[in-house]
């Protein structure tokens, strides 16, 4: 299993929508984001799927950036000061492919990313 | 960017086909995706993969706009080949699905970003946006 944690902060969503380019108030206006029905502002969600893409690197190195398979729910918003524990385990193997479940959760066990990845070993196993 | 031809995403309809775009990730740009959020890995040359993704959504919105209280609630990635640093890409994309719930419209974009040497990244990203605003 690979894991990868990081504790978000309001500096770190402002700085991703300047490297994204996406400044949606909900991500970095705190007065918008508190009359919404959050209360505040969250990290963008590609932010924290970031989390599960290096955890995936981590794990599978070169396969993940050539074959790589993601899909997965935004299941609860990420807000500044959260720890998030992302982790990648690995359920089944066969010769074409190694299918992993992902998830990303709080350090209160709150699922806020969840779903499966895989990588491509093109029939010829590991 | 200009604000005149873009058009909210909760106004597109499903089988609305953007114009392709071309951009281009520096070196530079992936350092600065990578250091925002907070990877220290070794990616070489490479582009990663999702930081592909979250660039092209960026490029995507030279064609529509995000209202205020817009929700990212699902994305699915395909990594095909890996592109690198400085290379042009290209991206098409759609409006895959569209429906209606509770006073939000959610659309499903898929998109395809290509290097020169074919399609490097599938993706299909679901947006909730809130019905009738601009």
């Amino acid at each position: 299993m690979a894991t990868v944690e990081r504790t978000i902060t309001q500096a770190q969503i402002d700085g991703y929508a300047e490297a994204s380019g996406d400044h949606n108030p909900i991500h970095v206006d705190p007065a918008f984001a508190a009359t919404t029905m959050f209360g505040g502002t969250i990290a963008h969600g590609m932010l924290v799927l970031a989390l599960i893409g290096e955890a995936m690197h981590e794990a599978e190195g070169e396969r993940w950036l050539t074959s790589g398979r993601l899909k997965v729910r935004f299941k609860a918003p990420t807000r500044p000061g959260d720890t998030v524990v992302a982790t990648a385990t690995a359920v089944k193997e066969t010769d074409d492919a190694i299918d992993y479940a992902v998830q990303c959760a709080r350090a209160d066990g709150e699922i806020l990313i969840e779903g499966r990845a895989s990588v491509g070993l093109g029939g010829a196993g590991r | 960017m200009t604000s005149s031809t873009r058009t909210s995403i909760s106004a597109l309809p499903r089988g609305h086909e953007f114009p392709a775009s071309t951009f281009t990730l520096s070196p530079g740009d992936v350092d600065a995706y990578l250091r925002a959020i907070g990877d220290r890995g070794d990616y070489g040359p490479v582009i990663p993969p999702l930081a592909a993704v979250a660039l092209g959504l960026n490029a995507l919105q030279e064609h529509l706009s995000l209202p205020k209280g817009s929700l990212h609630t699902g994305q699915e990635v395909e990594h095909e080949r890996a592109a690198s640093g400085g290379e042009t890409l290209t991206l098409t994309g759609r409006v895959a699905q569209r429906s209606e719930r509770q006073g939000f419209v959610i659309s499903v974009i898929e998109f395809e970003i290509a290097a020169v040497a074919g399609v490097a990244v599938r993706a299909r990203t679901t947006i909730m946006a809130p019905a009738g605003a601009a």
